[in-house]
C-alpha cells in the first residue's frame, strides 16, 4: 500500500476531517502505532480517559476508531493512514493484539455471508407486498399527474417572471412530491429551484431541467411501451429504489477497476459521493454512488481515488448501465494501464448514442488519450488532438494543478459530464494517473 | 439554434399569449413538429412540451466540439534538473501543514541546494506560498523550473518566477526578487560590475525596484558607491531619495557625513589638559535637517542642542573620534567613560557602533566598559551573543529574545530554555506565530524538554499548552527536513 497524501485525504468525508486528519498526521499524537499484513492500528490520546484504538483494513480499506465520532473515516483514521503515508519507517511491524485481529475476523466472516449465496428465501408476505406497491404506484400516478398540472400551467403562463417568484413556488411542489413518495422527481424539482435566476442564460437551464421532468412524467405514464431496461430508468428517476439483494445475486463483471476520482456533494444534510470507476479489460466505466447523512457514520466502502480494486461489480438495470454496486472486492495497487477514446468526437458519439437508448443519461466518466488545457475567449477549455474544444465547468478548482501538469502539452485524461461541460478527474502524467 | 430560440421565446411569453410553431424547423424536426401539431389529442400546452422535448433531444444527440482557431499555447520547455523524491515531497507536504513560512524556507533551501526541482502537483500551492510571502520568491523560482516560469503566464500573481541559471541572466531577465539576489551576489564578486550594471539601467527602472536594488549597497558598505550616489540628488521620488540619504548616512566618506561631523567636531574640544569640553552645535548650514536630523527635543531633560548632538554622534563613524582626538579605539572607550561631558553621549556612541556595524569596535567596546550595551549584541561572535544573551536574558529578557529572533543561528540549548521558559510566563507574546517564525533557530532537541517548561500561572495552562504542541509540531517538521 503506498498512497499519497491527495489519495488519503480524498476519503475524507469534510473539509475539517481532513484538517483535523492533517494534525493528527503527527508521530507526538500517537501512544502506539503498527502495521501488520492486513491492518494498520493505532493509540492516540484524545479527550477520554482511554486513548482512541484506531485500526484499518488495509486489505479492503476500512476502517473503525473507538472515539465517538460519526464520521466515516474519522480523524483518527485519516490521521493514522495519512502518517502511515508519509513515514512506514514509524510504525512498528507487529502481529496483530486481539483488539485488531477480532475485527479483521468479523469482517472476513461478514464478507463471506455476504458473497454466499443466499440459501433460506426469506418468507415474505408477497399479497401485502403487491398491496403496498400499489398503493405507491397510486400515489406517484396522483403525484405525477399534479405535477403535470403545475408544468403546464407554468408553461401557459409563461417563465418571463420566473425570477421574481419566492421560495415557496418551488417548495411546495417538492414536499408534494416526497409526498406522493416520488424522491427522484421531488430530487429533480430542487434541481429546478437550485438555479441561478439572476445569471443569463438561466431560460435554457431551466427549460432543460423541466424538459427532463417532463420527459420522466410521461415516460413513465407510457412504461409499458418502453423496453424494460429503460422502463426501470424511469422508476430509478421517479425514485423507486432497486433491492440490493436482489442485485448482488445476480452475476456481475469481475475486472481490475481503476478508482478514477471522487465527487462529494451534499442535498439537505444528506452527502453523496460519486466514484468513478473504469475496467482494465472491460472497458467499461461505472459509478459508484453512496449516501450517507452527515454526521453520521457512513456504512458501505471506503474506495480510495487513484487507486485499484479487483472486484466483482453489478451493474443496476439500465438502458445505458452507469451505476453500478460493488459485490465483493480487494484493494489493489494502482494499475496506471490508460485506455481511452481518441478525442472529442468520439465521446459526442457514444453520447449520441446512448441518448438514443436512454434520453435523460447522466454525467458520465471518460479517458481521452491527449487533451490540452487552453485559455480561450475568457475560458478554460479542454482541446483534444484534432483541436477540438470542450469546455471545462466553471469553477473547476484544481485547474492551476491540471495546468502543472499539462506544461501546455496533451495528457491523457479522465474527464466527468456531459455534452457541454467537463470536469477533469485526474491525469496520466510521466505513465502514472494522478488524481487533482 | 433559431428553433431553440423560439422555443425559449414561446416559454417565457407563455402559451396563452403565443402558442408553439414550427418557424424554423426543417428535415425531421419539420416532421415530427407537424405530427405534434396537427395531433388534436394534444393542448397547447402538451404540444408545446413535445416539441421542446424533441428538440432538446436533438440538440443533445447533435452536441458538438467546437472547432476554433486558438493560438498555440507555448509548450514548458523540458526541465534540466531532476524533480526531488517522493519523501522529499511527503515532508513538505508536512512542512505545509504547520503554516511556517520558515520552514517552508528551510525545505526549499535543502531542494535547491540538492539542485532539485518541485514536482508539477506541487507548484500551484508552492508558487500561491511564494506570492503571499516574498522571502520565498526566490528559491521558489529556483525549485519551480521551467514549469513555474510557464505557469506564471497565466497567473500574473506568480510572474515572479523565471528561469535563470547564471547571475547575468537572472539580472537581465529576472523578477526584481531575482535581479536583487544577483546584484547581491555580484556585489560580493566584483562590486565595481555590480555598480556598473546599476548604473546601466538605473534610468529604466521604476521607484520601486530603485528602492529595492538600493538597499543591495548597504551590504556591504562600499566607499566608491559615494561619488555616484551622491549624483542621484536630482532624484523625483520620495521613497527613493528617502533611501539614498539612508545609504549616505552609512557612508563615512559622504558629504553628508561630512556635514555631520562639522558640527560635531566644533560641539565636542579636546582641551590640552586631557579633558573634554562640549559645546552647543552651531548649525550653518539648514540642509542638515532635510536628512532627518530633529531640531527639537521631545525629552524636557534634554535640551534642543544636546538632542541634536546625540542624534549626529549616533550617527557618526567611530573612526572620527580616533582621528579628531588621535587616540586608539579603546582610549576613545575609555574617554567617553571618563570625561563627564562626554558620558551623557554614550548610548550614542554605541548607536553610531551599531549603525556602522563595527565588529571589533563593538568587541573593543564591550571589553572597557562596565555595563553590557544589549544593543551590541547583534555584532559579537556567534557563540559570544548566546554566551551573554543567557548572562543578561533576567535583565532584558524582550529585548534579548528579539535579537535572538532575528539572528540567523540556531540557539544553544541553554539559551532556547531560558527563551522558553521565560515564552512560558508571556503566551500571548510568544505564541504560535512566534514559534513558526523563530522555528528555524530552536534546535529540533528543545522537544525532549518542553513537557519540563510550564506556564507559571493556571489561566495560561491551557493556552501555553497548545503553543507547545505546536511547536512540537513544527520541531517535527524540522527534524525531518534535516534527514533529508
Amino acid at each position: 500500500m503506498n498512497l499519497s497524501d491527495e489519495q488519503v485525504l480524498a476519503m475524507a468525508p469534510d473539509d475539517s476531517s481532513r484538517k483535523a486528519g492533517k494534525d493528527l498526521a503527527n508521530p507526538a499524537k500517537w501512544a502506539s502505532k503498527c502495521v501488520g499484513e492486513q491492518a494498520l492500528w493505532g493509540e492516540c490520546q484524545g479527550s477520554g480517559s482511554k486513548p482512541y484504538q484506531t485500526q484499518i483494513d488495509t486489505g479492503n480499506m476500512a476502517f473503525k476508531c473507538s472515539c465517538p465520532s460519526r464520521k466515516f473515516p474519522c480523524k483518527h483514521g485519516l490521521g493514522l493512514l495519512l502518517l502511515y503515508s508519509r513515514q512506514p519507517s514509524s510504525f512498528d511491524t507487529q502481529t496483530p493484539p486481539a483488539w485488531v485481529s477480532d475485527w479483521l475476523a468479523k469482517r472476513a466472516e461478514r464478507d463471506e455471508k455476504k458473497t454466499a449465496v443466499p440459501t433460506a428465501e426469506k418468507t415474505t408476505d408477497t399479497a401485502a407486498q403487491a398491496k403496498r406497491l400499489q398503493a405507491r404506484q397510486q400515489k406517484v400516478a396522483d403525484g405525477t399527474d399534479e405535477l403535470l398540472r403545475w408544468i403546464k400551467h407554468l408553461v401557459r403562463n409563461g417563465i418571463l417572471d420566473l425570477p421574481e417568484k419566492d421560495f415557496s413556488f418551488f417548495e411546495n411542489m417538492i414536499r408534494r412530491m416526497v409526498d406522493a413518495q416520488a424522491p427522484g422527481l421531488a430530487a429533480m424539482m430542487r434541481e429546478l429551484a437550485d438555479i441561478s435566476y439572476f445569471h443569463d442564460g438561466w431560460q435554457t437551464v431551466f427549460l432543460h431541467q423541466l424538459l427532463r421532468i417532463y420527459l420522466v412524467i410521461q415516460g413513465y405514464r407510457h412504461q409499458d411501451q418502453l423496453p424494460a431496461a429503460l422502463q426501470q430508468d424511469l422508476r430509478t428517476l421517479i425514485g423507486f429504489s432497486q433491492s440490493q439483494e436482489e442485485l448482488k445475486a445476480q452475476t456481475g463483471i469481475i475486472d481490475t477497476w481503476q478508482v478514477l476520482g471522487k465527487q462529494t456533494s451534499e442535498e439537505d444534510k444528506l452527502v453523496i459521493e460519486r466514484y468513478w470507476l473504469y475496467g482494465i479489460n472491460s472497458r467499461r466505466s461505472a459509478l459508484i454512488l453512496q449516501f450517507f447523512v452527515r454526521g453520521q457514520q457512513a456504512a458501505a466502502t471506503s474506495l480510495t481515488p487513484g487507486t485499484c480494486l479487483k472486484a466483482e461489480l453489478v451493474y443496476y438495470p439500465s438502458a445505458a448501465p452507469l451505476r453500478a454496486l460493488i459485490k465483493q472486492q480487494i484493494q489493489l495497487p494502482m494499475n496506471h494501464t490508460f485506455q481511452g477514446l481518441e478525442g472529442w468526437k468520439e465521446v459526442v458519439q457514444t453520447q449520441t448514442n446512448m441518448g438514443s437508448v436512454f434520453p435523460l443519461y447522466n454525467d458520465q466518466v471518460y479517458t481521452i488519450t491527449a487533451l490540452t488545457p487552453v485559455w480561450y475567449q475568457e475560458q478554460w477549455w479542454l482541446q483534444d488532438g484534432r483541436q477540438q474544444l470542450m469546455p471545462i465547468r466553471k469553477g473547476f478548482p484544481h485547474i492551476w494543478k491540471l495546468l502543472a501538469f499539462s506544461g501546455g502539452a496533451p495528457l491523457p485524461m479522465a474527464v466527468t459530464g456531459r455534452e457541454k461541460q467537463y470536469e477533469p478527474l485526474g491525469v496520466w502524467h510521466e505513465q502514472e494517473y494522478k488524481i487533482l | 439554434m433559431e428553433h431553440w430560440n423560439n422555443i425559449i421565446n414561446t416559454v417565457l411569453l407563455g402559451t396563452a399569449k403565443k402558442p408553439v410553431d414550427k418557424q424554423g424547423l426543417t428535415g425531421p424536426l419539420e416532421q415530427a413538429a407537424d405530427s405534434i401539431l396537427g395531433n388534436p389529442a394534444l393542448d397547447r400546452e402538451d404540444q408545446f412540451l413535445h416539441l421542446a422535448s424533441v428538440i432538446y433531444n436533438y440538440r443533445q444527440c447533435g452536441t458538438q466540439p467546437i472547432t476554433a482557431n486558438v493560438p498555440p499555447t507555448p509548450v514548458a520547455p523540458p526541465e534540466t534538473k531532476r524533480y526531488c523524491t517522493p519523501a522529499a515531497v511527503r515532508v513538505l507536504q508536512s512542512v505545509l501543514e504547520t503554516d511556517s513560512t520558515q520552514l517552508v524556507q528551510l525545505w526549499l533551501e535543502y531542494c535547491t541546494g540538492a539542485n532539485l526541482l518541485l514536482p508539477p502537483a506541487q507548484l500551484p500551492v508552492m508558487l500561491d506560498k511564494a506570492w503571499k510571502n516574498k522571502s520565498l520568491r526566490v528559491l521558489t523560482a529556483a525549485a519551480g523550473g521551467y514549469r513555474a516560469e510557464w505557469l506564471g503566464q497565466f497567473n500574473p500573481d506568480w510572474n515572479f518566477s523565471r528561469v535563470a541559471d547564471t547571475i547575468e541572466e537572472r539580472w537581465q531577465n529576472g523578477a526584481t526578487a531575482q535581479r536583487v539576489e544577483a546584484l547581491k551576489e555580484l556585489r560580493i564578486a566584483d562590486p565595481v560590475l555590480a555598480r556598473t550594471w546599476l548604473q546601466q539601467s538605473w534610468a529604466k527602472e521604476s521607484a520601486t525596484v530603485k528602492t529595492a536594488l538600493l538597499e543591495v549597497l548597504e551590504q556591504p558598505i562600499d566607499p566608491d558607491d559615494v561619488p555616484w550616489l551622491e549624483s542621484l540628488s536630482g532624484e523625483k521620488s520620495k521613497q527613493v531619495k528617502e533611501a539614498l540619504i539612508h545609504l549616505l548616512k552609512k557612508q563615512p566618506s559622504s558629504s553628508l557625513q561630512a556635514q555631520y561631523w562639522q558640527v560635531v567636531s566644533e560641539a565636542v574640544q579636546l582641551r590640552p589638559d586631557g579633558t573634554v569640553d562640549v559645546m552647543a552645535p552651531i548649525i550653518k548650514d539648514d540642509s542638515i535637517f532635510q536628512s532627518g536630523i530633529e531640531k527639537l527635543s521631545n525629552n524636557k531633560k534634554i535640551s534642543d542642542d544636546w538632542h541634536l548632538l546625540l542624534q549626529l554622534i549616533g550617527l557618526i563613524h567611530p573612526a572620527q573620534w580616533e582621528i579628531h582626538f588621535g587616540k586608539t579605539t579603546a582610549e576613545i572607550m575609555q574617554l567617553f567613560q571618563q570625561q563627564a561631558a562626554l558620558q551623557i553621549f554614550i548610548p550614542s556612541l554605541v548607536q553610531a557602533i551599531v549603525w556602522f556595524e563595527e565588529q571589533q569596535r563593538a568587541m573593543t567596546f564591550i571589553q572597557h566598559s562596565e555595563v553590557f550595551y544589549i544593543d551590541l549584541i547583534p555584532l559579537l561572535p556567534v557563540e559570544q551573543q548566546q554566551l551573554l544573551s543567557e548572562k543578561y536574558f533576567d535583565e532584558q529578557p524582550e529585548t534579548i529574545i528579539k535579537y535572538a529572533a532575528d539572528s540567523p543561528e540556531e540557539w544553544s540549548m541553554p539559551l532556547c530554555t531560558r527563551i522558553m521558559r521565560y515564552a512560558a510566563t508571556q503566551p500571548y507574546t510568544y505564541n504560535q506565530l512566534f514559534m513558526n517564525n523563530v522555528v528555524r533557530q530552536i534546535p529540533v532537541a528543545i522537544a525532549g524538554k518542553l513537557d519540563d517548561i510550564n506556564a507559571t500561572e493556571t489561566y495560561h495552562t491551557g493556552y501555553w499548552n497548545n503553543i507547545k504542541a505546536h511547536l512540537a509540531r513544527l520541531l517535527h517538521a524540522k527534524s525531518l527536513i534535516n534527514t533529508l
